[in-house]
């Protein structure tokens, strides 16, 4: 039986007088009414109740849970000593997602000035019913959304290798966040980052997140959205499996990386998006294609390797040139060379011929005095040699006057004496052939048939006989 | 085959296709069979390669910055007011 405000109305007259004209009983002390209340719902019969295994928590005095199904939930709670008991007699250890049935019975922590009251269904037994509802709920979305095609929509759109803006929906004091800008950070990128906080965890953070996310495929300069939350129960990532939720990135046209939970858990979320990772690290590697700061130090080797066979080449080009420059040089010497030898040539004849008449002038010069003096020289050779048969000749006249005619005579009768004729005069007779030739013999005489005599006065023919 | 024939041009290549070309053109460069004004064609197209990939890196190199959405929202339309002005 509950007493009434009015005991206490000494201490505190306005809260012992209740609410004027109310027609409810009390005002009644709080802590007597929550204990009337653990009373009475520990009144309730005890039953046994079908549900799925949620949000487990295991404390160091109680283990808790929840269990839901479509239509409600209930926050259970039991002993650990029970709960161990209970595991060893089942042979198995629920977990998250599966279906539980449990015996037992409502429960009121009436709570104090110093701590909070609490419902919860008190679990005396317990047992495994197999696989979750939900799980199974979530199965059979899955195969709807990929009977639609909505699981490869997002697969199919292209991803930038470096986008300059990148959207964030996350918690805002979830370690995700840091995780996240840490691996960026790693990464090299240093872009826009834009986040669009979210609750992640509760039953109303599905809507939430779809909003976020649809705000951010909104703006244009947004080229990937990542969804980012760190590990946890099922039951904590149920909102990733929202139906609504999956619909929404499956229809968007900015690509969406999934990096919910750890690796053994798989979200819907993961099966729509275009990526999902594991790892703040591996969803950053996803969103931004490259490493930037390897491949800022790569750009800098290839810039030095290209300006190395520039300088190669230009060396190359310039040796070239230098050679061409030479040829070029060299062809206009040969040119100018030849020029000037076709000019001296053809200057050559008249230099020749300039040549060859000074050395004629030379000559004739030379010629002419010599002439003069050998005129000179015969001329006084010749008056010398004149003078000379002037004296000679005036001596051989004197000879020729006087002494000549003498030895012409002389010489005459000289002669006269030899003459044949002198001795034909004289009786003698001259024996000749035929030709006129002598025969001086008798020999030849005999010889002959006949011969001529010649004689002073004339010839004659002879015979020849013994 | 000389490495440059068909190359397509800067302008349509991203930043992974630039960035594969610069590596095609500088293998090509270190075989040694590229004649003199094909080396002198590929370190031209090579350095206009590597400065389109340098501006996109430095458009996300400078400076991180963080934006709510909020922030980023707020500012867009003070910026979409300014050019409607």
């Amino acid at each position: 039986m509950l007493s009434p405000m009015s005991s206490l109305a000494g201490n505190d007259p306005a809260a012992a007088a209740g609410i004027p004209d109310s027609p409810l009983a009390g005002p009644f002390p709080v802590g007597e009414y929550s204990a009337k209340l653990r009373e009475k719902l520990r009144s309730f019969v005890h039953v046994q109740l079908l549900g799925e295994m949620v949000n487990l928590r295991v404390a160091r005095a109680r283990v808790y849970f929840e269990l839901r199904d479509a239509g409600g939930a209930i926050p259970c709670a039991v002993w650990r000593r029970d709960w161990e008991k209970m595991l060893e007699r089942s042979g198995e250890t629920p977990t998250e997602g599966m279906q539980v049935v449990v015996a037992g019975g409502c429960d009121y922590y009436p709570g104090s000035a110093t701590s909070s009251p609490g419902f919860s269904f008190s679990v005396e037994d317990l047992r495994i019913a197999g696989a979750g509802d939900l799980l199974a709920r979530i199965d059979r979305l899955r195969k709807q959304l990929y009977g639609e095609g909505l699981l490869e929509n997002q697969k199919l759109l292209s991803r930038p290798l470096l986008p300059a803006t990148i959207g964030v929906v996350t918690g805002e004091t979830g370690k995700a966040r840091d995780d996240l800008l840490a691996a960026l950070t790693r990464r090299g990128w240093a872009g826009r980052l834009v986040w669009a906080f979210a609750p992640v965890q509760d039953r109303h953070a599905a809507p939430m997140i779809t909003r976020a996310l649809g705000d951010l495929a909104a703006i244009e300069q947004v080229e990937v959205v990542i969804v980012a939350r760190g590990g946890g129960s099922l039951a904590d990532l149920l909102c990733f499996c929202d139906e609504t939720l999956c619909r929404t990135v499956a229809l968007l046209s900015v690509p969406v990386i999934a990096s919910v939970g750890h690796h053994t858990d798989r979200t819907l979320l993961d099966d729509v998006a275009a990526v999902s990772c594991s790892t703040p690290t591996h969803a950053a590697e996803a969103a931004v294609g490259i490493d930037c700061s390897r491949a800022r130090r790569e750009q800098a080797a290839a810039a030095r390797r290209l300006t190395e066979h520039a300088g190669r080449a230009l060396s190359v080009r310039s040796k070239q040139v230098g050679l061409a420059t030479r040829l070029r040089d060299h062809g206009r010497r040969a040119v100018l060379g030849r020029a000037r030898r076709l000019a001296l040539l053809s200057r050559a004849p008249s230099a020749h011929l300039e040549r060859q008449r000074v050395t004629l002038h030379q000559q004739l010069r030379e010629i002419r005095a010599g002439s003069r003096r050998r005129i000179g020289s015969e001329r006084s050779i010749t008056g010398t040699r004149a003078l000379v048969l002037s004296r000679k000749s005036a001596s051989t006249i004197v000879d020729c006057r006087e002494r000549r005619p003498r030895e012409l005579e002389q010489l005459g009768l000289a002669l006269a004496g030899h003459d044949p004729q002198r001795t034909l005069e004289r009786g003698y007779a001259l024996a000749t052939n035929a030709a006129g030739e002598p025969i001086s013999t008798a020999e030849q005489a005999k010889r002959l048939a006949d011969l001529s005599l010649r004689f002073a006065d004339g010839t004659v023919r002879a015979r020849v006989s013994e | 085959m000389s490495v440059d024939e068909g190359a397509p041009q800067a302008e349509q290549l991203t930043y992974e296709a630039a960035a594969g070309r610069v590596e095609e053109i500088i293998r090509r460069l270190d075989s040694g069979e590229a004649s003199l004004d094909e080396t002198l064609a590929l370190v031209s197209e090579g350095k206009r390669l590597i400065e389109q990939c340098a501006r996109e890196l430095a458009a996300v190199g400078n400076a991180l910055e963080e934006l709510k959405l909020d922030e980023l929202v707020a500012r867009l339309e003070q910026e979409a007011g300014g050019a409607g002005q």
